[in-house]
C-alpha cells in the first residue's frame, strides 16, 4: 500500500509538470489542442495527492512503523486524535499536507473558472501547477514521507508531548489554510500581469480567496496563541518567536492589501501597490516556511530535520525576481487613472494605514533576520527577543489603532472642516470622557501601565467611531423606511455586508488590542513552595493546597496532579488541578496549567515542581483581560463571515456603476 | 524657521518621540528577578531559544536560583547580566544592546517608516499637483467659465459613485 502512496506522489509530479508545460505552450502558441490536453491535469494531480495523503494517514492509524515518518511521530499508545495530527507533526508530512491543501484549492479554482475568465485562468493554473511542482519535487526527491525503515521497529518514538494538545490539532491546519490560500490571489495576479488584463478583474475574482485566507491566517495566529497560553505554562501567549513572526508578517501585509485594494476598486488607483502587496504576501508565506524548514534561525517551532533551506531560498529568489520583473515590465499599464483630491481624505488615511501595517511587518522581519545580519557584519550572533519587538512594535501598533478610528469615518476624496467636525466630534468627546473616567480605575504607576491606559483611550475612540457609523446608518434607515431598530440595523448590515462586516472585524481587533494592553501591563504572579494545607495569596484569591496525586494515564504517560482550593471573598470559587505529565523517553515533563477565565481576568495555576514529601511549588498568575483576545477572535470571525457572505446585488450595483460611468463619459468622447 | 527645515524636523521629532515612548515601554523598574528573566535567554542544552521568563525547563529554574544567589551577594541587575554576557557572549541577551552596530536594529524600523511616510507625502503631493493642472476640473475656479459637459458630469458621477458601496 505504501508503494502506491509513493507512486501516487510521483504520478502527481509527472502530471503537474505535463500540465504546466501544456498550459504554458497553449497560451504562448494559442494551441487549443494543448489546452484541452492539459485540461484535467489539476484534477489528476489533486487525486494523486489525496491518495498519497490517505495512505499516509492509514499508516498512522494502523501503526505501520515500517515507514520512518510514522515511527518518528507516532506510537501505539497515541490517542487516535493525535495520530491524525501527527500527519502534519513533522517536516515530511507537513509538506504533504501543504501540497494537499494547495491541490485542493487548485481543484476548487478549476471548477470555479473553467467556463469563465478564460483569459487569465490558464495562466493562473500554470502558476499554481508550477508551485505545486516545486512542492511535489521536494516530496519525491528530498523529504519523501514514504521512506521505509530496513527493520521495522515494534513501536514508534511518539509525538512531542507539547504537540499533544487539541489546539495543536486545530492550529497548524488553520494556519496552512491561510498560508496556502494566498497562492490563489498570487496566481491570478501573475496571470493578470502576463495577460495585461490589469483592471480590477483579478481582484474581484480573488476577493473571497483573499478574505478566506486572511481569516484562516488570523485564526491560525490566535489558535497558536491559545496553544502557547495553555500548553507552554509560562503565563503568556505570544513570545515573538521567529516562526510566530513568520505567521504574523503575511497577516499584516495581507491586511494592508485588503485596505488598499478598496482604493483601486473605488478610484482605479494604486494598481502597482496592490499588485506588489499581494505578491509580497505570498513571498512572506514562503519566507515563513523557509524559516521553519531551514534551521537558519533558532526557533522552538523549527522542525527536527530542517534541511530544506536552500530549496526554499532558491524558490523565494525565483518568485521575487520573476514577480519584480513582471511588475516593472508592466509599469506603464499599471499607471493610475485617477488622482487624489486632498491630503485629508480616506484614500490618504488608507495610505498611512498601509505604511503603519507594513512598518510593523518590516520591524518584525528586521528583528527576525537581524541575528543573521549581525553575524554577517560583525561576526557576532545576537538574539532578538520579546523586549525588542515590544519596544518597537507597541508604539507603531498604537498609531495603527488611532488610524483605525480615522479611516472608517473620514470622507472619500476630500474631507472638509465641517465633515471632520461632524464625524469626529463625538468620538473625540467619547475618548476624552473615557480618558477622564479611566484615570480613576486604572493604575498608572509604570510606563507599561501608561501605555495600556493610552491604548484603552484609543480603543474607546475607535469603538465610538464604529458604533457611530452603525448608529447613523440605523437612524437613517428608520426614518426613511419606518423600520424598527432591529430591522433597520439588520437591513443596514445586510445591504452593505462588506462595509459593516469590515467594521465588525475592526471591533474584534479593538478587543484584541485592549486584551493585549490589559494582560501585558497588569499581569501579576506569585510563586510559592507549599506543604499540604498551606495557602498562598494573590490579589483577591487564596489558594489552599489540598493534595498531590499520581495517575498512570497510559503505559507511556504518568500524570502528577496538584489540587488547590481557590477561595475568593471568603467563598469557594473553584478547584484548580494543575499537573505535570511525564512521558517515557522524554527528558522534560510537560506542564498542564489549570485556568479559571472570566471577562475581567484569568487565574492561571501551574504546578512548577513537587517533592517526594508531597510538597509542591505552585506558580499563579492573575492575567487581566486575556479572554478579550479570544473573544476578539470570535468577533473577527463573525465580521469576516458577514463580509464574505454572497451578495447577489453586488454585481447589479457594479453594472449600474459602470453604466452610469459610460453614460456620462460617452457623449464627451464622441 | 523655514518650511523646508520643518519638513525634516517634524518627522525627526516624531521619530524621536516614538522611540523614547517605545524604549520607555518596558524599561526596567526595579531590581528584581523578573528584570533578569526578561533580559536573558535560557541556555539549556536543548537550545530552546526562549527568554528565561517564558521558559519552564530545569535549566531555567537553576538559572533563577543563581540570580537570587547573585543578587543576595550584592550584585546589581546590570552586574548579573554582565556576568552572564561574559560567560555566554552577547547572544545570551534577549535583545540587542543600544550601542554600536546593534543600534541599527533599533533605528532601522523607525527610519523605514519615516522614510516611507516622506515617500507617501511626496507621491500624494505629486498626485495633488497633477490633479490641479490647467485642464483638470479641480483647477478651475467657480465662475471662470461654465463647466464643460464632462467636467460637470464628472462631479455628478463622482457624487453618485460615492453612494454606491461595492
Amino acid at each position: 500500500m505504501n508503494q502506491i502512496g509513493e507512486f501516487s506522489l510521483f504520478l502527481a509530479l509527472a502530471t503537474a509538470v505535463y500540465g504546466l508545460v501544456c498550459y504554458a505552450m497553449a497560451v504562448k502558441g494559442n494551441r487549443i489542442d494543448l489546452y484541452l490536453s492539459a485540461d484535467k491535469t489539476p484534477l489528476i494531480v489533486w487525486g494523486c495527492v489525496v491518495i498519497s495523503s490517505a495512505i499516509l494517514l492509514r499508516a498512522f492509524l494502523i501503526n505501520d512503523f515500517s515507514l520512518e515518518y510514522v515511527w518518528a511521530y507516532s506510537n501505539k499508545e497515541l490517542d487516535i486524535f493525535y495520530k491524525i495530527s501527527s500527519f502534519w507533526g513533522g517536516q515530511k508530512g507537513s509538506l504533504l499536507f501543504w501540497t494537499l491543501i494547495l491541490t485542493s484549492y487548485t481543484a476548487v479554482v478549476y471548477f470555479q473558472n473553467r467556463k469563465k475568465n478564460l483569459e487569465v485562468f490558464p495562466y493562473a493554473l500554470a502558476v499554481l501547477l508550477a508551485i505545486t511542482t516545486f512542492f511535489l519535487f521536494l516530496l519525491n526527491f528530498s523529504t519523501n514521507p514514504f521512506e521505509v525503515l530496513p527493520l521495522p521497529p515494534e513501536d514508534g518514538r511518539g509525538l512531542n508531548p507539547l504537540l499533544q494538545n487539541y489546539w495543536m490539532v486545530i492550529h497548524p491546519p488553520t494556519l496552512y489554510l491561510g498560508y496556502v490560500g494566498f497562492t490563489i490571489p498570487f496566481a491570478f495576479a501573475v496571470g493578470a500581469l502576463l495577460t495585461k488584463n490589469l483592471d480590477d478583474g483579478w481582484i474581484r475574482l480573488t476577493r473571497k480567496w483573499t478574505l478566506v485566507s486572511w481569516f484562516f491566517l488570523c485564526m491560525g495566529n490566535l489558535f497558536g496563541a491559545q496553544w502557547a497560553y495553555i500548553e507552554l505554562g509560562w503565563g503568556g501567549y505570544w513570545a515573538w518567536d521567529p516562526v510566530e513572526n513568520a505567521a504574523f508578517m503575511p497577516l499584516l501585509v495581507a491586511t494592508a492589501y485588503l485596505h488598499s485594494v478598496m482604493i483601486q476598486e473605488k478610484k482605479d488607483m494604486m494598481k502597482v501597490w496592490n499588485m506588489s502587496l499581494i505578491l509580497l504576501t505570498f513571498v512572506m508565506t514562503i519566507f515563513g516556511t523557509f524559516i521553519t524548514r531551514s534551521g537558519l534561525i533558532q526557533s522552538v517551532h523549527t522542525f527536527d530535520e530542517a534541511t530544506l533551506g536552500y530549496y526554499f531560498l532558491g524558490f523565494l529568489f525565483v518568485i521575487i525576481a520573476a514577480s519584480s520583473a513582471l511588475i516593472i515590465s508592466r509599469l506603464p499599464l499599471l499607471k493610475s487613472k485617477n488622482e487624489l483630491d486632498s491630503f485629508l481624505s480616506r484614500e490618504s488615511s488608507f495610505l498611512f494605514n498601509n505604511l503603519v501595517l507594513l512598518g510593523i511587518a518590516f520591524a518584525t522581519f528586521w528583528g527576525t533576520i537581524f541575528p543573521i545580519v549581525s553575524e554577517a557584519f560583525r561576526g557576532v550572533k545576537v538574539t532578538v527577543g520579546p523586549p525588542f519587538y515590544n519596544q518597537v512594535n507597541v508604539p507603531i501598533g498604537m498609531t495603527l489603532l488611532f488610524l483605525m478610528g480615522i479611516g472608517p469615518v473620514i470622507a472619500w476624496r476630500k474631507a472638509t472642516w465641517s465633515n471632520l467636525k461632524k464625524n469626529f466630534a463625538k468620538p473625540l468627546i467619547a475618548g476624552l470622557v473615557g480618558a477622564l473616567l479611566l484615570v480613576g480605575f486604572v493604575p498608572l504607576n509604570s510606563k507599561a501601565e501608561v501605555f495600556a491606559y493610552i491604548t484603552f483611550v484609543l480603543c474607546i475612540f475607535v469603538l465610538s467611531t464604529i458604533f457611530g457609523e452603525f448608529y447613523k446608518g440605523t437612524v437613517a434607515r428608520r426614518e426613511l423606511r419606518k423600520e424598527t431598530v432591529a430591522e433597520a440595523l439588520g437591513s443596514l448590515v445586510w445591504k452593505n455586508k462588506r462595509r459593516y462586516g469590515g467594521y465588525t472585524v475592526h471591533i474584534g481587533v479593538v478587543l484584541i488590542f485592549a486584551g493585549i494592553a490589559g494582560s501585558s501591563a497588569y499581569s501579576t504572579n506569585v510563586e510559592q513552595h507549599l506543604r499540604i494545607g498551606e495557602s498562598l495569596k494573590i490579589k483577591d484569591y487564596t489558594l489552599r493546597y489540598v493534595k498531590l496525586t499520581a495517575v498512570e494515564a497510559t503505559n507511556v504517560k504518568t500524570r502528577i496532579i496538584a489540587e488547590l482550593e481557590v477561595i475568593k471573598n471568603g467563598r469557594h470559587l473553584w478547584t484548580a488541578r494543575p499537573e505535570k505529565e511525564f512521558y517515557k523517553g522524554q527528558n522534560q515533563p510537560v506542564s498542564e496549567v489549570d485556568l479559571y477565565s472570566t471577562w475581567v481576568e484569568d487565574l492561571y495555576v501551574i504546578l512548577a515542581d513537587f517533592r517526594e514529601d508531597e510538597s509542591a511549588t505552585i506558580k499563579v498568575y492573575v492575567n487581566p483581560m486575556v479572554s478579550w483576545l479570544w473573544r476578539g477572535g470570535l468577533v473577527i470571525a463573525f465580521g469576516t463571515v458577514i463580509a464574505m457572505w454572497p451578495d447577489r446585488q453586488e454585481r447589479r450595483r457594479r453594472l449600474e456603476r459602470l453604466k452610469k460611468q459610460a453614460a456620462v463619459f460617452a457623449p464627451a468622447q464622441e | 524657521m523655514k518650511r523646508k527645515q520643518l519638513r525634516f524636523l517634524v518627522p525627526a521629532v516624531f521619530m524621536l518621540g516614538w522611540m523614547v515612548l517605545g524604549m520607555a515601554a518596558t524599561a526596567p523598574a526595579a531590581v528584581v528577578i523578573a528584570d533578569l528573566e526578561n533580559a536573558l535567554m535560557c541556555q539549556c542544552d536543548d537550545e530552546c531559544g526562549k527568554v528565561l521568563v517564558n521558559c519552564t525547563c530545569d535549566t531555567a529554574k537553576e538559572t533563577r536560583a543563581d540570580f537570587r544567589k547573585k543578587l543576595e551577594s550584592g550584585l546589581t541587575v546590570d552586574q548579573v547580566i554582565q556576568v552572564y554576557v561574559d560567560k555566554y557572549g552577547e547572544t545570551v541577551l534577549s535583545a540587542p544592546t543600544k550601542s554600536g552596530f546593534n543600534l541599527t536594529a533599533w533605528l532601522t524600523p523607525f527610519a523605514a517608516i519615516v522614510g516611507g511616510g516622506l515617500g507617501i507625502r511626496k507621491i500624494v503631493r505629486a498626485w495633488l499637483r497633477k490633479n490641479r493642472t490647467p485642464f483638470s476640473p479641480a483647477h478651475k475656479k467657480e465662475g471662470d467659465t461654465p463647466p464643460t459637459a464632462p467636467g460637470r458630469f464628472s462631479k455628478q458621477l463622482q457624487d453618485e459613485l460615492e453612494q454606491i458601496e461595492l
